[in-house]
């Protein structure tokens, strides 16, 4: 509810005219009837004028113009509030998203984060305008037929105000009842995905293990649990129909009963019986439409709750200064890790303790480790996705939480695990960090990346196409043009994350031989799991569980680290032993 | 930047839409009598609802001839026993049945919907088991979990509201029309012509209102493919200083989805208030009309009120058909998707008299196999090999090359085109699949983990193991440490997509699994490849222990794993072009050989 009500604020003058248009429609629907009632009576009167009856008749043709426009002026308005409502609230979530950390982020889920930016935000925008062209007119048409009513008439108007409390109370009392139901209804909903989609995905496992039975059953418990909530929910509001139907009959039965004698007494007019049913009947059909939109609503809520969950997140990492910090030009190490240790937020060990190193101009720092070592970790650290929990990083001397994080940035290439191209041609793709590069120096970086092959046997070269993620590019030539595209960027640091590995041994090995010459100015930071794309850093450091153990060149690691010889073996042990 | 021609949406129309009502309306068979039900009170309640204004219309003008009487003589007005009392008894118990009917039909009706996408539901989750492996290769499981939630949601809520809603409404249409007929030709023109008039604006705003639904789900899809892209690709975004940029191309496809929402909304919302306002003008006329006749005598009053309320009457549903009709119309083409679903090529049945294997020692042969995705495409020809009892055969080869396929004819998952497998000399399409697979024990490149404990996702092929079982199944494949360190220890619940989990310990999960199952075969499609070279050591010792005696299939990335293989199976673009065992290929030289120096340069 704030979250929609700030979504709303800024556009309080919108928000103003579709109220002003939903009061001036529903106005309009009584009183046409009420115009229709008083020609009734003009014309119930003996010896009537009928000049009057076309006066009548003209205001009434007036007021259904009026409120016809009126009505239709505010479905065009009531659009534009709620898709500007929704727009907004996309937007804001692309922005915070780019504020969060990368565990931040990672706490979501990209695929939540996707579904919540479109389809949850297609939910409330469309709650939102029901509630405004459906739910919004009920209390509005129950006091303005309440109101029109009793100018007629104080005891048919008394009815009316019993009926509509009747209906209301139960109204209330249905929509409590439900409410917890529809919360369950949405979990069940949620499960049954879940569980159809691991039979889906698992479906190999599923019959190699010959378990097509039970997962069918338990398939089938979810549905029919669906179900029968499902129904108790629809009984419930079939009774809640049935009762408003009900009542609303037997208001017209009253109306009959009474009207002989209001009329005889002088209080009422034969033809207000009929605006008078009309009303009601108004009422009542207004209040049906509306229960459609309350079904929708626990739906729209969660959503909410959704989005409000990422917009509220007090993101870890923020810049603390907007001022870019003094820079030493002249420090011979470009990132300088003090004591560093992290740990998550949420997670009571540490993910990495006591890291002390520098990467140096010209020289290659080398992370090596096993699965769940913190090797990725670190570089994230590096790029400041995450934040220190204690000690420092210095870029260039200068404290990397004491500079805005564009600043950070702007030094490094980041090379990931998991290559990510954008959907467009390679050419964009490769000036992602240097806009102003010319195609010979794409060309050159390419050549690096041992990428200019595949490249150049393209028909469109630089200008082929790249789909979104780079797949209609094979692993390794993703990877290869993600690594150019570093390099087109001509960083002062390169983080390479296991950016090798989709690489076979002699690309791996070519490659690296290449990017010698062309990072002789800058620091190079090599984060692997095969020894043998490290084997000639200068400086290499071995993670196990966070912690460094190991630090220094190949051969002197070979000797002083059980664990990096245990590695190395496992990787090169059994093919020397066959030579 | 990214390709707006290829996005793909379901469509809003059915292709059949007689075809799919009458297959979707044969499914409530098991309903028939509560459908018959419902169906009398609907036409009780309309018959009756239809009829009351009609009724009125006469105790109006005794009413007002009553009262005309009693202000004349000055007595007290009193409804009393006569003709008008007893008249007014009726229309009380004519509006108590209308309510009573309304009631029946609206609370049996709340089960039908449902009942019947339950029904549905189940055929899908029993179509599942019979599909082909191919069809969930060929179809993405957004794509098939939208058939069986959404678009059968949709088909119940139309159903449960909707259906009803329109027999009721036409029944109402016809009946009020039927009497304004009777009542008076001419006005009953009148009303028609003012109804021509709004189908035809109708009609028109809903071709451009169809139009618009088709660009904003094209904007949609355009912005749901950005996001997809931007969420996934924001480190590069963050770590190359993209986020301006990315927020304005976020901007531009919000706003155009902002806009064609906008369009489709309004249009839609504007229909019921056109038709609305061509009714009210209508009525206006109408009433002028027909008041004018009561002035002159040519209508009673009751009459004329009568009319006016079946003009409402008449055009409410108006409103409601021309809506219902359009979502009527996505129902059943979300109906005809779920069909198309539930129609999908079967799997070919088990043999009638499967043959009973006991005892399996394992001794598996591939001889003269072919096989391809589809019969056209001929990927393997002439399969063939054999893998002894105990023996350890070792699949190596690049991507694409058949490793998998290989194993997953084994299993039977796809049928060969050509050629037979066997398993101690029984061809295992004389098998049942279900006796067939239970002589395998697989752990694929892709863990999968149920949302359940970890004991149970460990039980999985072995519901009855004990603790004790599991636990030394988990201890085999070096997962137990791990599992202990959780909060709730192996009753911890986890998820397929479980953050807490990373890819190696999930793997383990998996491999600990297979030991509790103790198959005769083991197949291991790229089990390890996940790991590191560390651990994947240590998981390496528990697996020769699970492999020894027994016959095992081994794919493997990482050469260094299927060294000692009796049998290693080189295969490229689907075939084996070199079978032998390590010695034998490296001492020949060819495509096993650089590729093994390749990894150990």
């Amino acid at each position: 509810m704030k979250l929609i009500l700030s979504f709303l604020k800024p556009h309080r003058k919108l928000c103003f005219f579709t109220i002003l248009f939903v009061i001036i429609d529903v106005i309009g629907a009584l009183i046409i009837p009420t115009f229709a009632a008083d020609m009734l009576n003009q014309a119930a009167v003996s010896g009537a004028d009928f000049s009057a009856l076309v006066v009548t008749c003209e205001k009434m043709l007036a007021a259904a113009l009026i409120s016809g426009a009126a009505t239709i002026m505010g479905a065009y308005i009531c659009a534009d509030l709620t898709s500007k409502v929704g727009a907004d609230m996309r937007n804001a979530i692309y922005k915070k998203t780019l504020s969060l950390s990368v565990s931040d982020f990672r706490s979501f889920g990209t695929a939540s984060v996707t579904t919540r930016t479109v389809s949850d935000i297609t939910n409330i925008q469309f709650a939102l305008l029901s509630c405004f062209q459906m739910l919004f007119p009920v209390p509005v048409i129950f006091i303005v037929s309440l109101v029109l009513a009793f100018q007629k008439d104080i005891m048919m108007g008394g009815i009316l105000l019993g009926i509509l409390f009747i209906i209301t109370i139960v109204a209330g009392i249905v929509m409590k009842s439900t409410a917890p139901m529809f919360k369950k209804l949405q979990k069940k909903l949620d499960r049954m995905s879940k569980v159809l989609l691991e039979n889906i995905t698992g479906v190999r496992v599923i019959r190699a293990f010959n378990k097509e039975e039970s997962e069918k059953k338990r398939l089938d418990n979810e549905f029919g649990d669906y179900a029968g909530t499902s129904i108790k929910v629809n009984k419930r509001f079939a009774i809640l129909d049935s009762i408003s139907f009900f009542s609303i009959n037997m208001f017209v039965i009253l109306v009959y009963a009474f009207s002989g004698f209001r009329i005889t007494a002088g209080h009422f007019q034969i033809g207000d019986i009929t605006a008078i049913i009309e009303y009601a009947m108004l009422a009542l059909f207004f209040l049906m439409m509306a229960q459609m939109v309350i079904l929708t609503l626990p739906r729209a809520l969660e959503c909410c709750r959704r989005i409000s969950e990422i917009l509220d997140f007090s993101p870890t990492i923020s810049d603390m200064t907007d001022r870019r910090a003094e820079e030493d030009k002249n420090s011979n190490a470009v990132l300088t890790f003090k004591n560093v240790s992290f740990r998550f937020a949420d997670a009571d060990e540490y993910t990495l303790k006591n890291l002390d190193f520098s990467c140096r101009r010209g020289e290659t720092t080398a992370i090596i480790g096993g699965t769940g070592s913190g090797k990725s970790t670190v570089a994230s650290l590096m790029l400041r996705f995450n934040e220190v929990t204690d000690g420092s990083i210095y870029l260039n001397g200068a404290d990397i939480r004491k500079m805005p994080q564009e600043q950070l940035r702007e030094h490094i290439s980041f090379v990931q695990q998991r290559a990510w191209l954008f959907s467009g041609t390679i050419a964009e793709n490769l000036r992602y960090g240097n806009p102003a590069a010319s195609d010979s120096e794409l060309w050159h970086a390419l050549t690096i990346a041992q990428a200019k092959d595949f490249v150049e046997a393209l028909p469109e070269k630089l200008e082929s196409f790249v789909a979104q993620g780079g797949t209609n590019f094979s692993g390794g030539q993703k990877q290869r043009l993600s690594i150019a595209r570093a390099l087109v960027k001509k960083p002062e640091l390169y983080i390479f994350d296991d950016s090798f590995s989709a690489l076979d041994f002699k690309t791996d090995a070519a490659l690296r031989k290449a990017l010698i010459p062309e990072t002789k100015t800058a620091a190079v930071v090599i984060i692997a799991q095969r020894i043998s794309t490290i084997l000639h850093a200068d400086n290499i450091i071995v993670l196990h569980e966070g912690e460094p153990v190991g630090m220094g060149r190949h051969e002197e690691l070979l000797k002083s680290c059980p664990i990096y010889k245990e590695i190395y073996d496992s990787q090169t042990k059994e093919a020397s032993e066959n030579e | 930047m990214s390709d707006r021609k290829n996005i793909k949406f379901d469509k809003e129309v059915p292709e059949n839409a007689g075809k799919t009502a009458l297959r979707l309306f044969s499914q409530l068979k098991n309903q028939r009598v509560r459908l018959i039900i419902v169906g009398i009170c609907i036409v009780f309640y309309t018959v009756l609802n239809v009829f009351t204004p009609y009724y009125s219309a006469g105790v109006i003008d005794h009413l007002l001839t009553a009262i005309r009487n009693c202000v004349a003589t000055g007595e007290s007005f009193s409804i009393g026993n006569g003709q008008l009392g007893k008249e007014m008894l009726s229309l009380f118990i004519m509006y108590v049945m209308t309510a009573v009917f309304y009631h029946f039909q609206a609370y049996l009706m709340a089960s039908v919907a449902e009942r019947l996408i339950l029904t549905l539901r189940k055929q899908i989750s029993n179509k599942l088991n019979k599909l082909p492996l191919s069809f969930f290769d060929g179809n993405k499981p957004g794509e098939i979990l939208s058939r069986v939630t959404s678009d059968l949601d949709k088909v119940s809520e139309t159903l449960q509201t909707g259906l009803l809603k329109l027999i009721a409404a036409i029944g109402t249409l016809v009946g009020s029309m039927a009497f304004m007929f009777y009542y008076s030709r001419l006005l009953t023109l009148i009303f028609l012509a003012f109804t021509v008039v709004s189908l035809l604006v109708t009609k028109a705003v809903s071709k451009k209102n169809l139009e618009c639904a088709a660009d904003r789900q094209q904007a949609l899809a355009y912005l749901t493919g950005i996001a997809e892209e931007y969420y996934t690709g924001r480190d590069v975004i963050r770590a190359y200083n993209h986020g301006q940029e990315s927020i304005d191309t976020v901007n531009t496809a919000v706003n155009e989805l902002r806009e064609a929402t906008k369009k489709t909304d309004f249009l839609t919302n504007c229909v019921n208030p056109l038709i609305r306002l061509l009714s009210r003008l209508s009525q206006g006329v109408i009433m002028l009309i027909a008041c004018h006749w009561v002035i002159y005598g040519r209508m009673s009053l009751g009459v004329a009120q009568a009319f006016f309320q079946y003009i409402n009457m008449a055009a409410e549903p108006l409103t409601e058909t021309s809506y219902m009709i359009n979502s009527l119309q996505a129902a059943l083409a979300s109906a005809e998707r779920t069909f198309n679903f539930l129609d999908a090529k079967e799997e070919i049945p088990d043999t009638a008299l499967p043959a009973v294997l006991k005892n399996v020692k394992g001794k598996i042969s591939f001889e003269n196999v072919s096989f391809g995705y589809s019969p056209d495409k001929i990927l393997m020809k002439n399969i063939s090999f054999t893998a002894w009892p105990g023996q350890k055969i070792a699949v190596v080869g690049g991507t694409g090359a058949g490793k998998t396929t290989l194993i997953n004819l084994l299993m039977r998952f796809y049928e060969v085109n050509g050629g037979r497998i066997t398993i101690d000399g029984v061809r295992t399409t004389d098998l049942s699949r279900k006796d067939l697979r239970h002589n395998f024990g697989m752990v694929l490149q892709d863990t999968w983990l149920f949302g359940g404990t970890i004991a149970e996702n460990i039980a999985y092929g072995r519901p009855d193991a004990t603790i004790d079982e599991i636990k030394a199944a988990a201890k085999a494949a070096k997962v137990d440490y791990f599992i202990r360190t959780m909060p709730q220890g192996y009753n911890t619940i986890i998820d397929n997509d479980a953050a807490n989990l990373s890819v190696g310990q999930r793997q383990l999960i998996t491999i600990a699994r297979v030991f509790l199952c103790n198959p005769p075969v083991i197949i291991l499609d790229e089990a390890t490849s996940s790991v590191d070279t560390r651990t994947e050591a240590e998981i390496g010792k528990a697996m020769k222990k699970l492999m020894s005696g027994r016959t095992s299939f081994v794919i493997a990335h990482r050469l260094s794993t299927i060294r000692d293989a009796d049998n290693i199976l080189y295969m490229e673009n689907g075939n084996i072009i070199e079978q032998g065992s390590h010695k034998e290929l490296l001492f020949k030289k060819g495509a096993y050989a650089s590729l093994y120096y390749s990894q150990f340069a």
